[in-house]
């Protein structure tokens, strides 16, 4: 009986090292950041938005970068960037002066991963709308800038929706 | 006598339409005091009809103060 207890302790031990040591994400291990993006169209008529080629590791740094321009004439375009860090705390600084370049900002809280922060305001030459959401989700830090005409921002609600979105995916991937 | 026969046949030849003919008075009464009068036209109710931002009534379902375009949803109704 005692041989039995100890067994069953020293695989519940085992189990439950493993769960608070966190098991590897196979996807997060193997840095296969390409599935990461969501794709914009996800919310629209199916055909708004062509993605150019993904950019992993931009800067060298671990992750990736997804720009989805608009089929109006490209006046519209929508950049994703996912960096996977060591952990949360370094998401958090990652993301702190994500939208230092957009003038005029406004500033409010997002319904988005952690610390999930929307700037909204202009190109710093004014030519161009600017919406920037930031958020992190562990050790993910996530910028979705919005880029669009001067007269035509990006909607509150579908910025917030399309982060939703890439924030889950974002879970996913690292459970995978 | 054949000439008595002719007129009597003619005569009756002439008669036959003026007393068969319906009298246009026949449905009137001679002491008919009735007023009649016409209904005053009730008047009409104002129709608003909303228009688009674009001064039309609207395309694709949108209702007033939307509008169909390819915004950044794609094409759909989007606010004025």
């Amino acid at each position: 009986m005692n041989i039995y207890m100890k067994t069953a302790c020293a695989f519940a031990a085992l189990a439950a090292g493993a769960t608070i040591g966190g098991i590897g994400s196979a996807a997060a291990e193997s840095g296969d950041y390409s599935t990461l993006p969501v794709d914009p169209n996800l919310l629209t008529d199916s055909q708004a938005y062509s993605a150019a080629p993904f950019d992993i590791n931009p800067d060298g740094r671990p992750g990736v970068t997804a720009v989805y321009t608009h089929r109006e004439g490209g006046t519209r375009t929508i950049t994703t960037t996912i960096l996977i860090l060591p952990d949360d705390q370094a998401a958090t600084a990652a993301v702190a002066g994500a939208a230092a370049e957009v003038a005029n900002p406004q500033t409010k809280p997002a319904a988005v991963g952690t610390g999930g922060t929307m700037v909204s305001g202009t190109s710093p030459d004014g030519t161009e709308s600017v919406t920037v959401l930031t958020f992190t989700q562990g050790n993910a830090a996530t910028t979705i800038e919005f880029d669009g005409p001067i007269n035509d921002p990006a909607p509150a609600d579908l910025v917030v929706e399309f982060g939703q979105k890439q924030d889950t995916a974002i879970r996913d991937w690292q459970l995978t | 006598m054949r000439k008595i026969a002719t007129a009597l046949a003619v005569a009756t030849l002439m008669a036959g339409p003026v007393l068969t003919a319906p009298s246009a008075t026949a449905a009137q009464t001679a002491n008919d005091t009735t007023t009649y009068t016409q209904p005053a036209p009730t008047p009409a109710e104002p129709k608003v009809q909303g228009l688009d931002c674009r001064g039309t009534t609207g395309n694709m379902g949108c209702g007033p103060g939307w509008f169909w375009r390819d915004g950044w949803r794609g094409w759909a109704c989007y606010p004025c």
